[in-house]
């Protein structure tokens, strides 16, 4: 809230143009020109924070398929890389994998937002062990080099995201080490995701307050029964905890190491949030929750999707609560 | 500080003027200050031991002027903001320290009596911040809870002076409180929250006794105070006279925020503390999930609470919305000692070991935290209400 230098007048004008944009996207579109005619790029600049958190809240709300988390990463990885040979996409690591890129070996994992044809060239993290030491270098393939390993999602939530899975391609290619770029690239990645996961939360509890409003039983709209009201109560607790632990995060990422952990809590803790509202807005909705014939079905399975990059709820409580009992201090993060 | 020659000390009109500097100056201090050991992994075996030795220590805060900022001239302090409390506590949390129990009635009925009776913050308040005395907030009744506004509780009022008479239930430092901020009933018996005046009565005036009601630990955490044709000053009046509601919701704005905060920075030391005690010990599965689930839910408090101390010291009225912050409170304290409760394991049933007996004490306490200042379910039918804007509940 401190840091935004945005008035709040320019920002309601900034969401309502992103919305609309985002409400016109076809299925697959490109959102680089849209932006770019918003002069996005500007707002990005002045005000980093409220441009990533608006831009992929409203990307959550809306349930859009965009390469934006590409964007988010590139700009962190781009400086140590060689110029691009034309478009660029990243390969995020294998949801068992966390934010950790996979271990060099002969085989090659992860997850694409697009299908390799959609760019010319797609970088690859892997993790390095060489005397005790670890590191992330970057591979820079041609994307047609890893077309034969994509395959498209077929889980809870397609997305329009690609599984990439096979030996890893042999072919002559550039690497660069990637020094702390991956580890700050991670970490915008995963402000971005919660951002994002949290406008699922957000656009999936309005449209469960207007069903509770609205649906009659007992002669009565169901939002007048404590239980449902409850329910929604504390769904929106959960949802403003999730975002004050995201702006916080915003707030420290001068310090690399704060920054990294900082994003990692504001990730684990929207997981947690959407967990907990997507289970509660599924019951309020009845029957309807659970089939097709409502829309509360892909909010749940979007914001399940959202969760398992860069570090599901379970692997990143895991990782932080085990460096909390074992080594690190303990992080207030938060500060006045 | 011998033989070098030390920078000037900023003095109290920057510190005032500038939080971050009152921080910087506040950590050395805290850092430093040797004679602070006496407070630290402390367990008392009383509240009030404990409250005793905590104003202690609130008294050499006050003389070191520490506790001072935030707090207007007039009442004793040295200007500044809620800022300035929010800083103290936090470093003082951070620095291994308790935060003197006094501070935390200080911190509910401190502002509505700079607000609404200027005159007695000026004359009582410095007492408060020089730790001699603590004060009681006299709310709940035997048939006022949740539902605060059926309270019956009367005064009367008689030439110069209020008469009262009734009966306050669950005051926290009451066994020990000199003094006690009550709403009382001054309209009619059906007048609700209208008829409701606040008074600030001595705990020593004739007619009034005090009976300490012991928690479920054992310990005097409560009391109930019995009011028998008590005499109290009409110049005792914080506000005016049917305006007791008003008042109320405004001291409420700063249990649910400060307060808020206030135990957060509380949380965070038990959390380093509880680690430290459980390190050594071969932990089980699932364990790490816990305790990051447990650390999360606090720092979301934190981050909550710290932009609504922002906003409350730009000025700024602190509405409906504050009930996210009761709530997250309530989860982070409930969370916190449970997963001591896990870690401890039989330990923390069995061991007759001072931080066992401190963790025992503590989880009947943070039970208290969805029942106190207006129950979790009282905080999510305000957010249904007001913040989501759901049709009102109906009876079946």
């Amino acid at each position: 809230m401190t840091t935004t230098s945005l008035d709040a007048a320019t920002l309601d004008l900034l969401t309502g143009s992103v919305r609309e944009l985002f409400a016109a996207l076809p299925a697959g579109g490109d959102l680089g020109p849209a932006l770019d005619e918003l002069g996005w790029a500007e707002v990005a600049a002045e005000d980093p924070a409220t441009a990533t958190t608006l831009l992929f809240t409203e990307q959550g709300r809306s349930l859009a398929c965009t390469r934006a988390l590409d964007a988010v990463l590139l700009a962190e990885l781009d400086p140590v890389l060689p110029p691009a040979r034309g478009t660029r996409a990243v390969l995020l690591p294998t949801p068992a994998d966390g934010d950790e890129p996979s271990r060099h070996g002969s085989t090659l994992t992860g997850v694409l937002l697009a299908p390799p044809g959609t760019v010319d060239e797609i970088v690859v993290a892997t993790t390095h062990l060489a005397d005790g030491e670890r590191s992330v270098q970057l591979d820079v393939h041609p994307a047609p080099v890893l077309a034969p390993l994509a395959h498209p999602v077929q889980g809870f939530d397609t997305a329009g995201w690609v599984t990439v899975s096979g030996a890893r391609p042999s072919s002559p290619h550039e690497r660069i080490p990637a020094g702390t770029a991956w580890t700050a690239a991670a970490a915008a990645a995963q402000r971005a995701l919660a951002a994002e996961i949290l406008g699922t939360c957000d656009a999936a509890l309005r449209i469960a307050v207007r069903h509770a409003s609205d649906r009659r039983q007992f002669g009565r709209p169901i939002a007048e029964f404590q239980a449902v009201r409850h329910r929604l109560a504390e769904g929106l607790v959960a949802l403003e905890g999730a975002r004050g632990v995201l702006r916080s995060a915003w707030e420290v990422t001068d310090d690399p190491g704060g920054a990294m952990w900082a994003a990692a809590l504001a990730k684990l803790q929207a997981g947690r949030a959407q967990a907990r509202i997507m289970r509660d807005v599924v019951q309020v909705h009845g029957a309807m929750g659970v089939s097709r014939e409502g829309s509360v079905h892909r909010y749940v399975s979007r914001a399940a999707a959202l969760d398992v990059l860069l570090g599901g709820r379970r692997l990143l409580a895991e990782s932080m609560g085990t460096a909390m009992l074992l080594t690190a201090g303990i992080d207030p993060v938060a500060r006045l | 500080m011998t033989g070098t020659v030390a920078p000037p000390a900023p003095g109290p009109t920057t510190l005032a003027s500038d939080p971050e500097a009152y921080r910087a100056a506040l950590r050395a201090y805290l850092g430093s200050e040797a004679s602070l050991d006496r407070w630290r992994n402390r367990h008392h075996r009383t509240t009030e031991e404990r409250i005793t030795e905590h104003a202690v220590l609130m008294s050499g805060l006050h003389r070191g002027r520490w506790n001072r900022y935030g707090w207007p001239a007039d009442a004793g302090g040295l200007g500044g903001d809620e800022r300035h409390r929010a800083i103290l506590y936090d470093e003082l949390s951070a620095a291994g320290l308790p935060v003197p129990e006094p501070h935390l009635m200080l911190e509910t009925l401190g502002p509505p009596l700079v607000r609404f009776a200027p005159e007695l913050a000026a004359e009582l308040l410095p007492r408060y911040l020089r730790g001699e005395e603590w004060w009681g907030q006299g709310f709940s009744e035997p048939e006022a809870g949740s539902d605060l506004a059926a309270l019956r509780c009367r005064a009367r009022r008689d030439g110069e002076d209020y008469v009262v008479s009734g009966q306050k239930l669950w005051t926290s430092h009451g066994a020990t409180a000199t003094r006690l901020m009550c709403l009382v009933r001054t309209g009619t018996a059906e007048s609700r929250h209208r008829g409701l005046t606040m008074l600030l009565i001595d705990a020593d005036t004739p007619g009034v006794s005090v009976r300490p009601i012991a928690l479920a630990s054992g310990h005097n955490e409560l009391a109930e105070v019995f009011f028998d044709d008590a005499r109290v000053p009409a110049r005792r009046a914080v506000g005016e006279e049917g305006g007791g509601w008003t008042v109320a919701m405004y001291l409420l704005q700063f249990e649910r925020a400060m307060y808020a905060w206030l135990s957060s920075t509380i949380a965070l030391r038990r959390l380093r503390e509880l680690r430290e005690q459980v390190g050594a010990r071969s932990t089980h599965d699932g364990d790490a999930v816990r305790f990051a689930e447990v650390y999360a839910d606090i720092v979301a408090l934190r981050a909550r609470s710290a932009e609504t101390v922002r906003r409350l010291a730009s000025g700024a009225t602190v509405g409906p919305e504050a009930s996210i912050d009761k709530v997250l409170l309530a989860t982070a304290e409930t969370g916190l000692h449970d997963l001591a409760r896990e870690l401890l394991g039989g330990d923390f049933v069995l061991s007759a070991e001072t931080h066992a007996a401190q963790w025992r004490a503590d989880w009947w306490y943070s039970r208290a935290s969805t029942i106190m200042g207006g129950s979790a379910e009282v905080q999510r039918t305000i957010l249904a209400d007001h913040v989501l804007s759901l049709p009102k509940e109906t009876s079946a």
